[in-house]
């Protein structure tokens, strides 16, 4: 590991704060190959995770890299301050973010399909946590609007890029025994 | 019975109340007995209805649905295909429905594990200084961010406003109309720079209603092409000369 470039990388991310970086940007800042940078990030990554004596980590959340406290932090921390905020999902919030995510692009009418109930009031919410953005319109008449979910919401899920959501379940496990012998 | 301990209110939509019926009943979803189901969800439906609770449509249009398809089952059979074709077509597609909503509801899980073990994790607000090279003008070409960062940036700019706020006292309204104001901003923006921020306008600020009349002119020369905008990272709005702008 090149000392060199660990301790430029570790203060442009000291630097870039919450808003985290690109391999990209950071690959351009420093004049480096793409390659170099990724695989210096991919170590430091693995190394603040093990390292015992560190109490940050390195995470890579909808593709930026950033600095955030270990899990082992939080207790602590709000012994330190009388509240540590916590904005919690409701159950109806959850499921339309989830519906977007697997679905994307995809427009209001098409979730209140699925969820059947409607979903105006919940997506301008989501729109102004920042949590979904408008990409477009559909080609359906009225030409609603098509939705997909932002960076912020893969930060607020701890997902590294759309390509890692959780595997969609395909149907209620206790009954895949029972459908295997429908159909077997 | 049970069900009709849960109320209304706690579902969140007629297919989250069909699922717990299923559940409830134990009923199989590949091979639903919609008879069953439909009895279920029209007996609970007027146990709230008893209990004088509002429903809400979307669950009266899926009892008029399952309302439908048990008169027909109840009409003499004519032997006719037709017939049996829209029993099975009902019956499809609404399983369909409820295997299509559970596996989101069942995901919805996921994602809410995932966020609890997000928040565990506390990152750091970038630096206002590193922020501020944001004011790079080349920067203004392209507008950053939507109306929404807009509304996010003006909110923190009340809440600002609200802190700096001294204890009430006399109301005294004094009548600004937006194109005075207008050309006190202007006079104004001679001292400041190339780029500025919204509460640099707002420095001569004193009363709420003021402040918005200055918000509202502010958007009235972003319109006009006088004034340019972007919002930075930390919400701040940032303002800079408009390609009309001339002088």
């Amino acid at each position: 590991m090149n000392h060199e470039l660990y301790s430029l990388i570790e203060g442009v991310l000291f630097v870039v704060g919450d808003d985290g970086v690109e391999t990209e940007r950071l690959a351009a800042a420093l004049e480096l190959p793409e390659p170099t940078v990724q695989e210096a990030l991919d170590e430091m990554v693995t190394q603040y995770a093990n390292d015992d004596r560190r109490g940050i980590e390195l995470v890579v959340f909808g593709g930026r890299y950033k600095f955030v406290s270990k899990a082992l932090i939080h207790p602590v921390a709000q012994k330190l301050f009388e509240q540590t905020s916590a904005k919690t999902f409701s159950q109806a919030a959850l499921e339309t973010l989830a519906i977007i995510a697997y679905k994307q692009p995809i427009t209001r009418v098409e979730i209140e399909e699925i969820r059947s109930v409607g979903c105006d009031m919940m997506i301008r919410k989501l729109l102004a946590r920042n949590l979904i953005k408008e990409v477009g319109r559909s080609d359906a008449p009225g030409k609603p609007f098509l939705y997909a979910v932002t960076e912020e919401f893969l930060d607020t899920f701890s997902l590294a890029s759309i390509q890692e959501l959780p595997e969609l379940p395909s149907f209620r496990e206790e009954q895949e025994a029972d459908s295997e012998q429908l159909f077997g | 019975m049970d069900s009709f301990r849960i109320s209304i209110d706690q579902f969140e939509g007629p297919m989250d109340l069909m699922l717990h019926l299923v559940r409830e009943k134990e009923l199989d979803l590949f091979d639903l007995d919609l008879d069953v189901l439909a009895d279920q969800y029209i007996a609970y439906i007027e146990a709230m209805d008893n209990m004088h609770l509002e429903i809400a449509s979307e669950y009266l249009a899926e009892l008029a649905g399952l309302l439908e398809y048990k008169s027909r089952r109840l009409l003499p059979k004519d032997k006719s295909e037709l017939e049996d074709t829209y029993e099975e077509d009902t019956r499809e597609q609404l399983v369909q429905r409820l295997l299509e909503y559970d596996r989101f509801q069942r995901v919805s899980e996921t994602f809410r594990q995932l966020q609890e073990e997000r928040m565990l994790h506390m990152d750091k607000p970038q630096e206002e200084i590193v922020s501020g090279w944001l004011k790079d003008p080349n920067n203004f070409t392209d507008a950053r961010g939507n109306a929404y960062d807009l509304i996010k940036a003006m909110n923190r700019v009340i809440q600002r406003y609200k802190i700096m706020q001294p204890l009430p006292k006399a109301v005294a309204r004094k009548e600004l109309s937006i194109e005075e104001r207008t050309v006190t901003l202007k006079a104004n923006m001679v001292r400041l720079g190339d780029t500025f921020t919204l509460e640099d306008l707002c420095a001569d600020v004193t009363q709420m209603n003021e402040f918005l009349v200055t918000f509202l002119s502010v958007l009235d020369m972003i319109r006009s092409g006088y004034l340019s905008v972007c919002t930075g990272d930390d919400d701040t709005i940032w303002l800079g000369r408009g390609s009309s702008h001339e002088s």
